[in-house]
């Protein structure tokens, strides 16, 4: 993330690595979460982090969503996406949390997981930027 | 001689197919006259048509994709196109055309496709070479406008049912006025027991 910001050019918002860290801590799901407010400019560099990460993996979100297409064929891609990312949430998210336990839960998380992966893939454009704070704001 | 551009995403491709406006003095390489345009999508039939067709199936992929997005029930219907969720995963599109007896196609993509469409549509808008005249593309369609609407007219109907039923209660009740009034039959019941 923080070599994206620095190709990006935002330095002045991210000077080091430990202010991301400090800004990804502002995630009330996660176990070290501090009440800090986020300014506008932070809101804004971090989705458009977020753009240029989901540009760069796009054949990978792609290939994700499309195991999941065809339950027949090749679906080791989701499931291995699926138990690292599960994985994750267990390691650095507050599981006594209701919503955590709904991102733990199979059943329920595959509709959140594939909304946001759509959602990822939609902002890959040149307007991704814009696109994705539309969807934000609208969420 | 038309000029051709097409945009690649992983198995889709568009290509446009037109000529520059020259009144306006535009580049030999610019397309603002789309005489045709052609959507490739790998292991489906091929999907072509004119410029007015462009812009609503262009309108639907954005309108559905950001229904799809923001948890509300996807699915778009129009004169042109349709397109609804068989589920999470596979999308219906049903597109319908403008000449007699020509039976609808109708393609089943997923969401890798969706993704692939709606991005060589991105491309198409932000390509400065290419020019689509007097449309209203909306990428960030002002849903809760639209939805807003719906909510008001659902809330209305929400309403209006029970509104109707308390309505005629009062009216069904207000009649009984005339055959039963307890003080008057109080004073009759006096009157033939004065004690």
């Amino acid at each position: 993330m923080f070599a994206i910001s620095n190709k990006l050019n935002l330095n002045d918002i991210f000077p080091n690595k430990v202010t991301i860290w400090k800004l990804r801590n502002n995630n009330p799901l996660r176990k070290s979460y501090v009440n800090n407010n986020i300014k506008i400019d932070e809101f804004d560099a971090l989705i458009k982090i977020t753009v240029e990460m989901s540009r760069y993996l796009y054949p990978i979100i792609r290939e994700i969503l499309k195991s999941k297409e065809d339950p027949k064929n090749n679906t080791s891609v989701w499931v291995d996406f699926n138990k690292r990312f599960i994985e994750l949430i267990k390691e650095r998210f507050n599981s006594d949390s209701m919503k955590v336990k709904k991102l733990l839960y199979q059943a329920e998380n595959d509709e959140i997981v594939i909304k946001s992966l759509l959602t990822l893939s939609l902002c890959i454009s040149n307007q991704g930027y814009q696109k994705l704070r539309n969807f934000l704001f609208d969420f | 001689m038309q000029n051709k551009l097409s945009f690649h995403q992983s198995s889709v491709s568009l290509e446009i197919i037109g000529l520059p406006d020259y009144s306006n003095n535009e580049n030999n390489d610019q397309i603002s006259i789309i005489s045709q345009w052609k959507l490739t999508i790998i292991d489906k039939p091929l999907i072509e048509g004119k410029v007015e067709h462009l812009v609503p199936i262009m309108n639907a992929f954005y309108i559905y994709s950001n229904l799809l997005i923001k948890n509300e029930i996807p699915i778009y219907e129009s004169k042109l196109i349709d397109i609804k969720a068989d589920n999470l995963y596979i999308h219906n599109i049903v597109l319908k055309s403008s000449k007699p007896n020509v039976k609808p196609l109708i393609l089943k993509i997923g969401n890798s496709l969706l993704t692939d469409t709606i991005n060589c549509f991105d491309q198409l808008k932000e390509s400065p070479k290419v020019r689509i005249k007097n449309t209203h593309l909306s990428n960030n369609i002002p849903k809760k406008f639209k939805f807003g609407l719906n909510n008001k007219e659902k809330l209305i109907n929400f309403f209006i049912p029970p509104f109707m039923a308390i309505c005629s209660l009062i009216l069904f009740s207000s009649s009984f006025i005339y055959f039963y009034n307890p003080i008057e039959v109080k004073e009759k019941n006096e009157i033939i027991n004065p004690e």
